[in-house]
């Protein structure tokens, strides 16, 4: 070791992979944690689906028992039929009024910033805080019914929030509120990267506002559109909060939710394995609006590469 | 654990005090701390609990109570994530058949000796002894009482239905919802509509008509019970009951509605004790409404039973376990029991405790008589709607039916009653 | 399209615009109304109502009187607690993501692919299904109870969306750039700070908001994974919201939730313009 203190001007030329030892640390170690803990968690999450276990993880093997009892359960239906309806209600409604907002905002129109902002703010507050808001306003003897009635318009009736057929909206309504500024942001962005000079050729050749809409502008967020429903698909399946605030999956058990189920089996009927079951499901059905979504993406790669 | 406090008998809350500085003689002096887990966080609970951790540090202990704000599941989460992680706290907040449940996924302290000590055994209600030595040991200690199905009436209601009689039956009931509709007020019925409180519509309703069939069904969950009639009577009852609701409660809780019911707008409330520390608090008075046992039709208070118990956890640090037994004494302690339940409108487990004088109410004196007279009649039971008859996960499985039921008007008696014995089928 | 006169089609654009405007601060207007009525005057009337009497002393109360249990100090510690984790969380999370989306993007390495999807695709996995598993990871690693561990699961986890708004966006960087630097002998962290965080101003904004906010407004992990003195903000609002002992606080929770969400609220505010612009450069692809 002595000798090579008496070397010191000239470096000893160190390994490649030494020398990239740090950046191969700040690439690799966050990248395999992540990959690592959502790969060992649906993994482990699986294994427990079979597992008899209850309050706590356990050992064992039942085979599909989970399954199918989660699969007959009224709770599991209901919740099931209601993301059918809320996951295409919101995604369409939240996607129609994000890119109605962003057109209406890419108008040139004053207070653009303010205008902006008040789409957006509802991002900011917590989907418990939107859930308890709404609830207070949707509630008929508390909210805007009893508002009106106060005013003197006695037979005006607004009581989705305890109809329960209705009161599924009532979520699809408070969700639109809080996330629609997200796909209006994303719209405003598509907007905004539309190429001037596309539209301005067609001004001249004299295309009206609505056609150069139809034609040149909507047509090019094509792509936009797409990420906005896959995020908004990822929130209307992951939704829980914003149900246990607003309705706590009623009246009744009318407003049930896959993840509210799968929280309700697992932490407070302490059915660990059934509630397992339930999540890998919501995964299966996860998988079923994703792997479409990757698809799509790769043939739209391999045609950009082929380009 | 050990428990090293034979040589003084600790009869009552005041000789624990006295007898405290030998116990910690024999723990070689170390100071009691207790870490604790609750969901006792706001209003009158905040309060009592805050209050029981007052005198824990009196009596020269640390107190380390941290609340988890919200829904009992959350609170068990963060139980079940100390457990896991081999670090449960020396007590919390646990009751009912959990008790047993629990047990089995972490040791928790033998308290026979300090149980025996105190003389607990013979003062409290055996049904309930029952759930906290679910393994024939002392593991858990009841902390006060609540009867679910009490009968809270509206002075002002009693006033505009011109009715000074308690009712006693469900038919009385009925009827004096009837008038009450007829002399102006609004929704006879003041209950709020979240799940427990669709739950106690409905055991209310079953104990009042037939506590055996009670038994049998919600705590045996006995498969010819629950196709029996009396079920189907319930049921009918139930939806007498939602009918005469504000059908603008929603998910709100009663609390919502306790102004209205005051002021007369509102008649009747089936609900437990906790209701009364709430009115109190409110700043609401005694004399705005009575409280009697629920409506039972052969005319003896039916009392369905809701007791909050702590239980302790074994913990090898000699500050904890002398904590846990600091605990221990207090919870049995009399006038620990009395300081707590004058918070909460609840009544002390202690059956020796006398409530006649200063600090307790009316309503608390009437649900003591009516926890004496429903023992000696057997028809003290367990509620289900407070988890206390069944495990969370049955628990839940009825209440799923119920509920739907008290908010779909379409479905029929019988096709609750066949939907409750299938659900109880299911989650077997 | 785009003129500026007032023809009759302009102000139906301005009226339908400021429809939606004030449909969308409606709730954020009761809540405002609410927090400056007493709790009486609420339960006395409607949940939507002008104050009689302006009780600012709900602000007060909410900031430092409320009793959480024993803890009657309002909503100011859990404040502090809320941001002890929620900043740095928020800081290695973005800091991270921009790293990996930047060698994702940029440098391609074997297997990049493979990682760079499954990390995404933690976007999709349910809050609730990774309760479980992330007590037992704290457990073995010691950190359950500490603000530490909460650090490092709001970091592990955001760097699904940090990562895959990072790389949307560095994928538009010219590759010529990069290459003309290293040609120049510049290294992988050189780049990096030296073309790349330069360039990256609207992403990191974007990714700071969403992840701020997220953090921020978590309530799960935040009361599973803290003890008492601990607990994040979100705790001590549920405190105030859970009427199961009290009459319903609704004055109180109002101030104490404007007051929660000002720092959220804040960053919306100074950021917005940013967050559209980001996205505009990130998103996209």
């Amino acid at each position: 070791m002595s000798n090579v203190a008496t070397m010191k001007p000239v470096r000893p030329a160190l390994p490649e992979w030494v020398r990239r030892l740090p950046e191969y640390l700040m690439i690799w170690v966050p990248l395999l944690l992540s990959a690592a803990h959502l790969v060992s968690f649906s993994l482990w999450t699986i294994w427990i689906s079979f597992t008899p276990s209850t309050l706590v993880p356990v050992s064992g093997w039942v085979g599909l028992r989970n399954y199918s009892s989660v699969l007959a359960s009224r709770n599991w239906q209901i919740a099931f039929d209601n993301l059918l309806l809320f996951g295409s209600a919101f995604v369409l409604l939240s996607a129609a009024t994000g890119l109605a907002l962003a057109i209406l905002l890419d108008q040139r129109i004053r207070g653009e910033n303010v205008l902006r902002s008040i789409f957006l703010y509802p991002l900011a507050v917590s989907f418990v805080v939107t859930g308890t808001v709404w609830s207070w306003l949707l509630n008929p003897g508390l909210g805007i019914q009893k508002l009106v009635h106060d005013l003197g318009w006695t037979s005006f009736k607004f009581d989705w929030l305890i109809d329960r057929d209705m009161a599924i909206w009532t979520i699809v309504i408070a969700a639109i509120w809080q996330s629609s500024g997200f796909a209006m942001a994303l719209f405003l962005a598509g907007l905004r990267s539309v190429d001037t000079d596309i539209i301005k050729a067609a001004q001249i050749d004299g295309a009206g506002p609505v056609r150069i809409y139809r034609r040149i502008i909507l047509p090019s967020l094509w792509p936009i559109t797409i990420t906005v429903v896959v995020i908004q698909l990822q929130f209307a399946i992951s939704t829980f909060d914003l149900v246990r605030a607003l309705t706590n999956g009623g009246p009744g058990i009318a407003t049930q939710l896959p993840a509210l189920v799968v929280y309700d089996l697992m932490f407070q009927r302490s059915l660990l394995g059934r509630g397992a079951a339930a999540a890998v499901l919501m995964l299966l059905i996860l998988l079923a609006v994703l792997l479409p979504y990757a698809a799509w993406r790769y043939v739209q790669r391999r045609r950009a590469a082929h380009a | 654990m050990p428990i090293t406090t034979t040589r003084r008998r600790l009869l009552a809350g005041s000789a624990a005090a006295l007898a405290l500085p030998a116990f910690a003689r024999a723990q070689g002096a170390v100071k009691p701390r207790l870490t604790a887990i609750s969901q006792w966080s706001a209003g009158s609970d905040g309060a009592a609990i805050t209050a029981l951790g007052k005198k824990f540090e009196e009596k020269g202990g640390v107190w380390q109570h941290s609340p988890v704000p919200g829904f009992t599941t959350e609170m068990m989460n963060k139980l079940r994530a100390q457990i896991m992680a081999g670090d449960p706290p020396a007590c919390s907040q646990l009751k009912g058949p959990e008790i047993a449940a629990w047990s089995k996924i972490a040791p928790t302290v033998d308290l026979d000796a300090v149980v025996a000590a105190a003389g607990y055994e013979k003062v409290v209600a055996p049904d309930l002894a029952k759930l906290h030595k679910p393994a024939g040991k002392w593991i858990a200690l009841p902390l006060q009482i609540y009867s679910t199905n009490m009968l809270f009436l509206s002075k002002r209601a009693m006033d505009k239905a011109k009715a000074d009689k308690i009712p006693v039956t469900w038919a009385d009931f009925n009827d004096l919802a009837e008038k009450m509709k007829a002399g102006g007020v609004a929704s006879p019925i003041a209950n709020g509509g979240t799940r427990p409180d669709d739950g106690q519509k409905f055991e209310a309703a079953l104990a009042g008509i037939s506590p055996a069939a009670y038994r049998a069904a919600i705590m045996n969950l006995d498969k010819k019970a629950l196709e029996g009639p009396e079920i189907k009577a319930a049921f009918a009852q139930v939806r007498k009951i939602a009918d005469w609701m504000d059908p603008n409660v929603g998910a709100q809780h009663f609390s919502t509605n306790l102004k209205r019911f005051v002021d007369g707008d509102m008649g009747m409330m089936i609900m437990g004790g906790w209701a009364q520390g709430v009115l109190r608090n409110a700043g609401f008075k005694f004399e705005d409404f009575t409280i009697a046992p629920g409506p039972s039709d052969n005319g003896k208070p039916v009392f369905l039973l809701n007791a909050d118990a702590f239980i302790f956890w074994q913990r090898k640090e000699a500050d904890l376990q002398a904590g846990q037994t600091l605990m221990a004494q207090l919870v049995m302690d009399p006038a620990i029991q009395t300081m707590y339940s004058q918070i909460t409108g609840s009544i002390p487990v202690r059956t020796d405790v006398d409530l006649s004088g200063e600090g307790w109410s009316e309503g608390q004196r009437t649900t003591s008589a009516a926890l004496k007279s429903a023992i000696a009649s057997n028809q003290a039971l367990l509620s289900m709607a407070h988890n206390m008859a069944q495990e969370n996960g049955m628990t839940a499985a009825m209440i799923d039916v119920i509920t739907e039921y008290v908010k779909n008007k379409t479905i029929k008696p019988e096709q609750a009653a066949t939907r409750l014995a299938d659900a109880v089928e299911g989650a077997r | 399209m785009r003129d500026r006169s007032f023809a009759p089609s302009r102000i139906l654009i301005y009226l339908v615009v400021l429809l939606i405007a004030a449909a969308w601060l409606a709730p954020l207007a009761v809540v405002v109304l609410n927090s400056l009525r007493s709790n009486e005057e609420i339960a006395q009337g409607s949940m939507i109502g002008w104050p009689q009497h302006w009780a600012w002393s709900n602000y007060l109360t909410a900031w430092s009187g409320f009793c959480v249990a024993e803890t009657c100090a309002g909503i100011r510690p859990y404040m502090l607690n809320s941001a002890l984790v929620t900043t740095p969380a928020t800081i290695f999370s973005t800091l991270l993501g921009a790293i990996a989306g930047y060698a994702v993007s940029l440098w391609r390495f074997r297997g990049d692919t493979w990682i760079y999807g499954i990390v995404t695709l933690g976007l999709f996995l349910p809050q609730q299904m990774r309760l479980l598993p992330w007590t037992i990871v704290l457990r073995d690693i010691g950190l359950i109870n500490t603000l530490a561990g909460l650090v490092l699961i709001h970091t592990i986890q955001g760097l699904s969306f940090t990562t895959l708004f990072c790389r949307n966006y560095y994928v538009a960087i010219p590759h010529e750039l990069i290459r003309a630097a290293r040609i120049d002998g510049a290294g992988f962290f050189r780049i990096f700070w030296r073309i790349i965080l330069p360039l990256s101003g609207p992403i990191l904004v974007v990714t700071v908001i969403w992840q701020f906010t997220h953090i921020w407004n978590e309530f799960l992990y935040g009361v599973t994974f803290t003890s008492g003195q601990q607990q994040p903000v979100t705790a001590a609002l549920i405190a105030l919201s859970a009427a199961v002992a009290d009459i319903p606080q609704h004055g109180v929770q109002s101030a104490a939730v404007i007051i929660a969400a000002l720092p959220t609220l804040l960053i919306y505010l100074l950021g917005g313009k940013y967050f559209v612009r980001g996205l505009t450069a990130g998103a996209v692809k």
